[in-house]
C-alpha cells in the first residue's frame, strides 16, 4: 500500500483527509486492477457452445463445425472440451445455473436424469430435428436416445463394443498364433478354453506359465488378463458385462427405461466370482495392484498382461504404444454359443437453456448428418453411429493396421446387449461399485449383490 | 561435508571417552560429530531424497515419450527421451502431431493462461490481505457494540465448507453477468478471508497499545494509525498471509472451473485439466500432465524461495515484546 510510505504530517486533519482519500482510492484501485476482465465477444451472430470430453475426438468435430459454419455463415459453433470428471461436474453445476451449453455430447448413465428434469429439448420441438429418422443409424442407437414419453433427446453419435487386445509377439512367445485366440469359448464354471490360454498366458516370475507344473500365484510376472477394475460405474461395461451376458443374463428385465434390475441373478454372480476368482490363481492382477484408477492399456504396454479386454474408443490409445504388435481378437463365446458385448452409444442433446433452440437444432442435425459423421469417421477414433461414418472409420483404422471386425462382427451379428438405460444412474453407480470393488478385493460376496439389488429396487419404489 | 570428514578422524575411542562425562556437560552443543549425528545426518538426507524423488519422478515422466513410457514404466531415466510434453503444455504442437503423441488434443494458449492466473491470484491476494488487514484492525483494536458476536460468526464461517457456497455462489455470479470473466473468478475471493483475519488480528493483538496511545495523543487518526503504524509494523505476518493467499489462490481450480468457458478466463490449473483423462479407460496423458505440473508450480517454488525467509520468520515471530 502506498499510503503506508507517507511520511509523519505536520497538520494531521488535512492528512487524514488525504490518508483516507487514499484508502479508498487504493481499495478502487485494487477492484479496477481486479476488473480487467475481457467479455467473449460475440461475433454479431448466433453463437452455439458445444461441449464433449474426449480430446482426440476434438479434430472430428471442429471439422464437421467448420463444414457447419461454411454452410451456415450465421452460426458460429465454439467447441468446448473437459476431461470426463471435470466434464460431469461442470455440465450439471452450469445447469442448475442455467449457463450451460446448448448441444453436448451426451452418455446414457446420465441422459435419463437429464430427461426426468426437463432439461432437455425433445427433437421434435424443433424444425431442424422434427424429421428425425432413427432408420439412419446402425440398428439399435436412435431407440437408446427415445425417452420414456417416447420423445427422441439424442442425436446417435457413435457406438461401441468390446474386444480384446493382444502384443502378436507374446503369443509368438507362448508358441501360439492370432489363430489360436478365436473361437475359443467360456464357461462360468471352469472357464472353458479361455481360461486355459489365459493360464498359459500367465508367466511367474521363474519363467512358469500358469499351464504348468510349479506356477507360482503370487510372483505374477506377466498375468493372462489385464484388469479395468471391478466395474466403476456398476456397469462392467469394459470388465465383465461381455461374461456376464454371454450366460444369457441381461441387466434389466426391459431393454430401455426398465424399473427392475437383476443383480440377484445367479448368472452374473457366477460370472463375477469366474472373474475375481483369477486374481487367486495369478491370472489377473488383484485389486491392490491396479488401484483405484486402473488401465488395461497401460497394463498391455508394459507387458504386465497379454489379454487386454477394452472398449473400441480405446483403440487409438492402443495403436500408440510403442514396441506393441498389436492385434485385436474377438470375445470368447459363452454358454449361449456365441460372444456378447455390450453396445453402447454416445449422442448430442440439445439443452432446454438455450437461447437458440433453432441454431442449436441445425446443428444437431448436421452432427447426425452422414456428411459429418464420415468427417469423424475418418479421423480413426471411434465408430460413428451413420453406417457410411461406421465404413470410413473401419477404413482409417485398416489404414492404421488395425483390423477392427472383431468390434464390428459383434453389432452385425447382433451379439449384444444394450446398455442399460433407466432412471437413477448415479445413485445405482453408487450402490453398485463400493460392492463390486469389495467382491474385486474379496470382502464380499455374491449375497451382497443380491443386497445391492434390493437397494436398487427401492429406488423405483 | 567437512563435518563428514570429521567422523573418520574421531576414532572409537574418543567417542568411548565421551561417554562416561556429566550429562550437564553433554547438554553443551557439539560441533564434532558423534554416531547420534551420523544417523540424524543419514536420516535427513534420506528424507531430503524422499521428498526430491517425487519431483525428480515428475520430471522424468515429462521428459519421456508418452507412448514408450508403458513399455518401460519402471526406468528411472526418461523412456525415449522428448520434449514432446513441454511443446504440448506451451501450445508449440499441432492438435494432430499431440494426439500422435498419445498426448492430448486440446489447444493450449499457455500464455493467456499465465496471464490470467496471474491477474487472479496478484487480485485475490492484493484485495483479500487489504481488506482482511483493516477487518482485523476493527476487530482487534477498534471498540465497538457487538464486535465479539460478529467476531464469532466470522470464526463459525471457517467451518462452512466450500462446497456449501459453491452453488449459491455460483448463481450470484451469473445473476451479476460475470460467468466467464476474470473479475467474477475473483469476486468471492476479493473480499475477506476468515483465516487471514484472524491470522493478522492475531498479530495486531500484540503491537504495543502503548504506541498507538501515543500516536493518537499526536493527533493522528484511527486511519492513520493503521496505515502508519499497525500495517508497517505487521510487515512480516502481513508478507505471509500474502504469500498463502497467493498460492491458495493460483492453486484453485473448481471455482475457476466452473466460472470460466472461454480462453478469456481460462487459469493455468483448469487449462491442465485438459491432461487429465478423457473418458473412463483411457489414461492421461502422463508426460503432458507431468510437464504441465512442473511448469504450473514454477512460478509457486520462485516465489517460494524468495520469500521462504520471511514466511519462517513471521512464523516464529510473535509481536513486539
Amino acid at each position: 500500500m502506498s499510503s503506508t510510505r507517507h511520511s509523519p504530517a505536520r497538520r494531521p486533519r488535512r492528512l487524514r483527509r488525504h490518508l483516507a482519500g487514499a484508502a479508498l482510492s487504493a481499495a478502487a484501485l485494487g477492484l479496477a486492477g481486479c476488473a480487467g476482465a475481457a467479455v467473449p465477444g460475440g461475433e454479431g451472430d448466433v453463437a452455439i457452445d458445444y461441449w464433449l470430453w474426449e480430446s482426440v475426438q476434438l479434430p472430428g468435430y471442429q471439422a464437421c463445425a467448420d463444414a457447419f459454419e461454411a454452410e451456415n455463415p450465421d452460426i458460429n459453433i465454439r467447441i468446448t472440451q473437459y476431461g470426463w470428471g471435470d466434464y460431469w461436474e461442470k455440465l450439471t453445476a452450469s445447469m442448475v445455473a442455467g449457463a450451460g451449453p446448448d448441444v453436448f455430447a451426451d452418455h446414457l448413465t446420465m441422459y435419463p436424469e437429464f430427461v426426468s428434469r426437463g432439461v432437455l429439448l425433445p427433437f421434435d420441438e424443433m424444425e431442424a430435428t422434427s424429421d428425425f429418422d432413427g432408420g439412419d443409424f446402425q440398428e439399435g442407437l436412435a431407440e437408446l436416445w427415445e425417452g420414456p414419453d417416447g420423445r427422441q433427446y439424442g442425436m446417435p453419435k457413435d457406438f461401441d463394443t468390446i474386444a480384446i487386445f493382444f502384443n502378436h509377439d507374446v503369443l509368438e512367445e507362448a508358441g501360439m498364433t492370432a489363430e489360436d485366440l478365436e473361437g475359443l469359448d467360456w464357461n462360468p464354471e471352469d472357464g472353458g478354453t479361455f481360461e486355459e490360454v489365459i493360464a498359459h498366458l500367465s508367466i511367474d516370475a521363474e519363467g512358469v506359465r500358469g499351464s504348468e507344473e510349479g506356477f507360482d500365484p503370487d510372483n505374477v510376472v506377466t498375468y493372462g488378463l489385464a484388469s479395468g477394475g471391478a466395474g466403476g460405474d456398476g456397469h462392467g461395461q469394459t470388465q465383465w458385462s461381455w461374461l456376464a451376458a454371454s450366460t444369457g443374463w441381461v441387466y434389466t428385465d426391459e431393454p430401455v427405461w426398465a424399473e427392475e434390475y437383476n443383480y440377484d441373478d445367479e448368472r452374473v454372480h457366477e460370472s463375477l466370482e469366474w472373474l475375481f476368482g483369477l486374481v487367486d490363481k495369478g491370472f489377473m492382477p488383484s485389486f491392490a495392484e491396479v488401484g483405484t484408477s486402473p488401465n488395461p492399456t497401460q497394463q498391455l504396454g508394459s507387458g504386465a498382461a497379454a489379454l487386454s479386454p477394452n472398449g473400441s474408443w480405446t483403440i487409438s490409445s492402443y495403436t500408440l504404444l510403442e514396441g506393441i504388435d498389436l492385434g485385436v481378437a474377438p470375445l470368447p463365446a459363452g454358454p449361449v454359443g456365441h460372444p456378447v458385448s455390450m453396445y453402447n452409444g454416445l449422442g448430442d442433446s440439445i439443452s432446454a437453456q438455450t437461447d437458440h433452440p433453432e441454431e442449436a437444432a441445425e446443428w444437431v442435425a448436421f452432427l447426425g448428418s452422414e456428411e459429418c459423421q464420415v468427417l469423424v469417421g475418418e479421423q480413426g477414433v471411434v465408430f460413428p453411429a451413420h453406417p457410411a461414418g461406421t465404413e470410413a472409420a473401419i477404413e482409417a483404422f485398416g489404414e492404421k493396421g488395425i483390423d477392427v471386425e472383431p468390434f464390428t462382427d459383434l453389432v452385425e451379428e447382433q451379439h449384444t446387449v444394450l446398455f442399460p438405460v433407466t432412471n437413477y444412474g448415479s445413485e445405482i453407480g453408487s450402490i453398485l461399485s463400493p460392492v463390486l470393488d469389495a467382491m474385486y478385493i474379496g470382502s464380499a460376496d455374491s449375497s451382497d449383490l443380491t443386497e445391492a439389488n434390493e437397494r436398487i429396487a427401492r429406488l423405483f419404489d | 561435508m567437512t563435518q563428514l570428514h570429521g567422523t573418520a578422524g574421531l576414532g572409537a575411542e574418543a567417542v568411548a571417552r565421551r561417554e562416561p562425562e556429566n550429562p550437564a556437560e553433554q547438554k553443551r552443543p557439539r560441533r564434532r560429530l558423534s554416531l547420534g549425528r551420523v544417523a540424524a545426518w543419514a536420516v535427513m538426507i534420506a528424507m531430503l531424497l524422499i521428498t526430491i524423488f517425487p519431483f525428480y519422478w515428475m520430471l522424468r515422466t515429462a521428459l519421456s515419450s508418452n507412448s514408450a513410457l508403458y513399455a518401460n514404466a519402471t526406468s528411472l531415466l526418461p523412456v525415449d527421451f522428448s520434449w514432446g510434453g513441454f511443446e504440448r503444455v506451451f501450445g508449440l504442437q499441432t492438435v494432430d502431431e499431440a494426439i500422435a503423441q498419445g498426448g492430448s488434443g486440446a489447444q493450449l494458449n499457455f500464455w493467456l493462461y499465465l496471464r490470467n492466473s496471474v491477474i487472479v491470484a496478484t487480485g485475490i491476494t492484493v484485495c483479500q490481505v487489504f481488506f482482511s488487514a483493516m477487518a482485523a484492525y476493527a476487530f482487534s483494536r477498534l471498540r465497538w457494540r457487538g464486535r465479539n458476536l460478529v467476531f464469532s460468526a466470522f470464526l463459525l464461517s471457517l467451518m462452512v465448507p466450500i462446497i456449501f457456497t459453491l452453488l449459491p455462489n455460483f448463481l450470484l455470479i451469473r445473476d451479476l453477468g460475470l460467468i466467464d470473466t476474470l473479475f467474477g473468478i475473483m469476486l468471492p475471493g476479493l473480499f475477506m478471508a476468515p483465516f487471514a483475519i484472524f491470522f493478522l488480528r492475531q498479530f495486531f493483538m500484540n503491537v504495543p497499545l502503548e504506541i498507538e496511545e501515543a500516536a493518537l495523543i499526536d493527533g493522528a487518526s484511527k486511519v492513520r494509525v493503521f496505515f502508519a503504524l499497525i500495517i508497517p509494523m505487521s510487515a512480516a505476518p502481513i508478507a505471509t498471509i500474502s504469500i498463502l493467499t497467493y498460492i491458495t489462490a493460483w492453486n484453485d481450480y473448481f471455482w475457476p472451473l466452473m466460472v470460466s468457458y472461454t480462453d478469456d478466463s481460462r487459469v493455468l490449473t483448469v487449462a491442465l485439466g485438459a491432461f487429465s483423462a478423457q473418458s473412463p479407460q483411457s489414461g492421461p496423458d502422463w508426460s503432458g500432465l507431468m510437464a504441465a505440473t512442473l511448469v504450473a508450480a514454477l512460478p509457486m517454488i520462485v516465489l517460494f524461495s524468495l520469500f521462504a525467509k520471511r514466511i519462517v520468520n513471521s512464523i516464529g515471530f510473535t509481536g513486539i515484546k
